[in-house]
């Protein structure tokens, strides 16, 4: 199982790379050439963007890693230890972001929907943001995470929050370039993290609503 | 070492536990009162037990994290370089597609606007249900560490 983790790095990356040259290759001409420059040229962009992408993440994922490193950890460990809750309310919040949005939408010619869409956008894009780091550092951990302290010991490099965080981008980051599977796995990232963080409040493990409880006199 | 440090420790054992490390004569009272109460050290293999998520989590190898951060960098800048487009056009199309969600919202809201009664009735509903049951399960505590 270790090994098969340890290996997962390098065949991801070479898959992307087997998958991305069959889609690009004709499938009807034996001879690998693009059907026309304009194909080759949109895919050469396609994933020019994406790397483009994935470089703005590694620079977010290791801002907020140094930041609050702690929270992210705490987020990561709540996905693993609880990942169907976190995959539900991930979806149930998107549905909810996308429902409320259009409220505020329809709320816009009464003067209180620009305010509310703002507010929604910069909430919904910062859980994003967190969350998908959250899912970086889980899926370094699964990767490249030490399984005992000798091993841990033993590390000079493959260790703490930083480390995972980024072999979690690069990893994800070579599943994203695998052409339809990618940007599913992508989304689904998105969801995870999205539950993720609003299951732990941002890594603060504090509850949303307070219970009120009739005091005893 | 000072009289007073001793005094220190002697008051509050607990408390001034450090003062053992630099006071020798505190340090072979402390082991003669342990020798003669006959208290052993506990028998407990801390490498048995099992990884904690923070152990060596403050780590930073930024070795690594610079390596791989530029050779990130130095593949989009290659890819944008073959494609014949700047990483400017990249925030541009991203930009754009921000947009494109803002426009696809307003049709959605002025087809809203426009629609039957009943089906904004059934829209309300249907918000209604979702934000509950989104409510509903922010209000589990996390499991986590404790899992």
């Amino acid at each position: 199982m270790r090994r098969m983790l340890r290996l997962f790095l390098p065949l991801t990356i070479v898959a992307a790379s087997l998958v991305t040259a069959m889609v690009a290759a004709p499938s009807d001409s034996g001879l690998h050439v693009p059907l026309a420059v304009a194909d080759a040229t949109a895919m050469m962009q396609k994933t020019a963007v994406i790397a483009t992408l994935l470089a703005v993440w590694m620079f977010a994922a290791i801002a907020l890693t140094l930041l609050s490193g702690r929270e992210i950890r705490y987020s990561s460990i709540e996905m693993r230890a609880s990942a169907l809750h976190c995959f539900a309310l991930g979806l149930v919040a998107v549905t909810s972001f996308a429902l409320t949005a259009i409220v505020f939408s329809y709320l816009i010619p009464y003067g209180v929907g620009v305010p509310l869409l703002f507010a929604l956008g910069v909430f919904a894009i910062l859980t994003k943001i967190y969350g998908t780091i959250a899912v970086f550092h889980a899926i370094g951990m699964l990767v490249a995470g030490s399984r005992t302290r000798e091993q841990l010991a033993r590390r000079n490099w493959l260790r703490g929050d930083l480390a995972m965080v980024v072999i979690g981008v690069i990893v994800l980051g070579a599943i994203r370039l695998i052409p339809i599977v990618g940007p599913i796995i992508w989304a689904l990232a998105s969801v995870f993290g999205i539950g993720t963080a609003l299951a732990t409040k941002f890594g603060r493990r504090e509850p949303w609503f307070l219970a009120w409880k009739p005091s005893l006199s | 070492m000072t009289q007073d440090a001793c005094q220190r420790y002697l008051e509050d054992p607990e408390a001034n536990g450090a003062h053992l490390v630099v006071c020798a004569k505190c340090r072979a009272e402390a082991a003669a009162l342990a020798a003669k109460a006959n208290v052993k050290p506990l028998s407990m293999d801390v490498n048995a037990l099992p990884l904690a998520p923070w152990e060596g989590s403050s780590h930073r190898p930024w070795p690594l994290v610079l390596t791989l951060s530029v050779i990130v960098v130095a593949i989009a800048l290659a890819l944008c370089d073959a494609a014949g487009m700047s990483p400017l056009h990249v925030a541009e199309g991203s930009l754009a597609s921000m947009e494109a969600i803002r426009g696809l919202l307003n049709s959605a809201a002025s087809s809203l606007r426009q629609a039957p009664i009943g089906f904004q009735v059934a829209f309300g509903v249907a918000f209604l249900i979702v934000n509950a049951l989104l409510i509903v399960l922010l209000r589990r505590a996390p499991r986590g560490i404790d899992a």
